[in-house]
């Protein structure tokens, strides 16, 4: 029983940095991007090539991190440059990124089972998921220090008024096009890094293994915020990460349950429906309603982000408070 | 700074292509620190015209200059780099899910490349920023001085106004425009938006232009009054000759009907 849970832990961390990159881009810059679903195989299958021809994981962990940020920048690209709707400049992206992962597999799916990165690490008696367990652990942790970091200076600062406020960022000189592009391609970063993590988890690379997941990296920051209800940018962040693990443990207790993993999807768009209408969250173009005009005073920080969103096009936008 | 529009023209774009012209040579100058008031009815270029110092309307020929320096050419965060705006919705000038501190750290900023190597140099706004934004709250005489770790979203219209302004004259700009950034208020708030204004626009010797529907602020404030119609100049007073003048009289000029009585 421990280890089914465990494994479901190792699975959220390993999914962890995709619900990050959903953050980063939905929530801090207010960006619907559907680049993910084609960055998210693209990471898979890099780091699977890579791997299986000899070269050193962190390397092969790199080069899909690099990728997945030219993806991003595309898309974003696309955006700012020719004036593309976000949703639109991210499927064309991911629709051309299909081709561009086949292309760098060769074929539709790889296994990389015969290699296991975390053998020497010590294992709390629990084999190859407690090792796993530790290795993500700190990653993960890394990862969100780094974060972290980087949002609470000046360049982050920006970052989030331009998902807050672009009047605002616009009027105060913050150049849009080019934090939307780094974003993005930061965002898309993590999420090709997810990739890779997962596919080395489960022991296979497949071009289509990306189906769905901005709704799976949705579902884990909802999941995430509702139960959470962060206040600052730092334990957003790592309210995602729990979202994560808890979005992998209800599928642990669904596939326990009895369902057939030939029904996940389903169930996981089931779930998040469910999140998103009992946490009753806001998000760009969905169950979207107007606070504009009432004058009371919002009373938490979701609020009063959305009593602000007249200006910010029916979006999200970052928790507030010092990071 | 002085502020120089020479033959300035601009037409709202009209469904079926081509444009209806709104500005047609318009000429306009303004000395350093000068601040001027401008009225006119809805539909007179008033709002379009700080729009097209702003760059956020770009204008079809002319050319606009700041101690002859063209700022047409400029990128659009360039040029807003030099210019410190208000908007008439309190929620447009403020990011609502940041900080007092933050929104100020936004503002004192402007003038730096925060999205690159720079601004990733620290972690901001720390202690000593928030210090110094607490003791320029308290310098305004402002009670939000101990509220600056409080989210944006969370204060009045009129609070937001305030900051606004805080933040539009943060960071030297050059020109400073105001577009009927009290419109929004109570008239408490109002008086107490223009107090500020009119004070932060005098210690620094900002050049700055006021819209404004008020006939009350435009007799009151600024160095000088101008009054726009259909695009073009139909008065420009001094502040003496601005004396001569009542409310009565410049509803008179441009029309009863068209003047939206907020005093």
């Amino acid at each position: 029983m421990l280890s089914l849970w465990l494994g479901a832990y190792d699975q959220g961390l390993a999914y962890a940095s995709l619900a990050l990159g959903t953050y980063l881009t939905l929530r801090v810059l207010n960006f619907a991007d559907l680049t993910v679903d084609g960055s998210f195989a693209l990471g898979g299958g890099t780091a699977a090539v890579l791997i299986t021809q000899g070269v050193p994981i962190p390397l092969a962990l790199l080069a899909a991190l690099v990728l997945g940020s030219l993806a991003g920048m595309v898309t974003a690209l696309i955006h700012t440059k020719l004036g593309v709707n976000d949703l639109f400049a991210g499927i064309l992206t991911t629709t051309g990124l299909y081709t561009v992962t086949l292309r760098l597999m060769g074929r539709s799916n790889i296994p990389i089972t015969d290699l296991n990165p975390v053998v020497n690490w010590p294992d709390f008696g629990q084999g190859d998921d407690g090792r796993w367990a530790l290795a993500l652990t700190l990653v993960m942790l890394g990862i969100i220090g780094l974060i972290s970091l980087v949002l609470a200076t000046d360049f982050g600062l920006a970052l989030r008024a331009i998902g807050n406020n672009p009047t605002m960022a616009r009027a105060n000189a913050i150049p849009q096009g080019l934090g939307l592009t780094l974003g993005i391609a930061a965002a898309n970063a993590l999420v090709a890094l997810a990739g890779a993590m997962v596919a080395m988890y489960q022991g296979f690379a497949d071009v289509t293994m990306g189906i769905g997941s901005l709704i799976l990296g949705l579902g884990m920051v909802i999941i995430g915020e509702s139960v959470l209800r962060p206040r600052s940018v730092a334990k957003a962040l790592l309210a995602v990460v729990v979202g994560a693990i808890l979005f992998r443990l209800l599928i642990a207790v669904a596939l326990q349950l009895g369902l057939e993993p030939v029904d996940l999807k389903l169930t996981t768009a089931v779930l998040l429906l469910v999140a998103m209408s009992l946490g009753h969250l806001k998000l760009p173009g969905v169950n979207a309603h107007s606070h504009a005009g009432e004058d009371e005073a919002p009373t938490t920080p979701q609020e009063a982000v959305e009593s602000g969103e007249k200006a910010v096009a029916g979006g999200p936008a970052t928790p507030g408070g010092q990071p | 700074m002085s502020l120089q529009v020479e033959k300035l023209c601009w037409g709202h774009p009209v469904p079926g292509g081509g444009r209806r012209e709104l500005f047609r040579n318009f000429d306009f100058s303004s000395a350093n620190g000068e601040f001027t008031v401008v009225i006119g009815s809805n539909g007179s270029g008033k709002s379009t015209f700080l729009n097209l110092l702003a760059g956020t309307l770009r204008s079809d020929s002319g050319s606009i200059r700041l101690d002859d320096q063209p700022l047409q050419r400029l990128a659009d965060h360039r040029r807003a780099r030099r210019i410190g705006r208000v908007m008439q919705n309190p929620l447009e000038g403020t990011c609502p899910g940041l900080t007092i501190a933050e929104n100020l750290r936004l503002a004192e900023g402007r003038r730096r490349s925060v999205i690159g190597w720079y601004g990733l140099r620290g972690i901001h706004p720390n202690r000593s920023d928030r210090r110094r934004y607490r003791e320029l709250l308290e310098l305004l005489g402002l009670p939000l001085a101990d509220r600056i770790d409080t989210l944006v979203g969370q204060l009045s219209g009129g609070q937001r106004q305030t900051i606004s302004l805080v933040m539009a004259t943060l960071g030297n700009p050059q020109l400073l425009l105001l577009d009927e950034h009290t419109a929004a208020l109570d008239p408490k708030a109002e008086a107490m938006v223009m107090a500020l204004t009119d004070r932060l626009v005098h210690q620094l010797g900002t050049t700055t232009l006021m819209v404004t529907h008020s006939l009350s602020q435009a007799l009151r404030y600024g160095d000088r009054l101008m009054m726009l119609h259909e695009g073009q100049l139909l008065g420009d007073w001094n502040a003496q000759q601005r004396q001569h003048l009542t409310p009565d009289a410049l509803r008179e000029m441009y029309g009863a009907a068209r003047v939206r009585q907020t005093d």
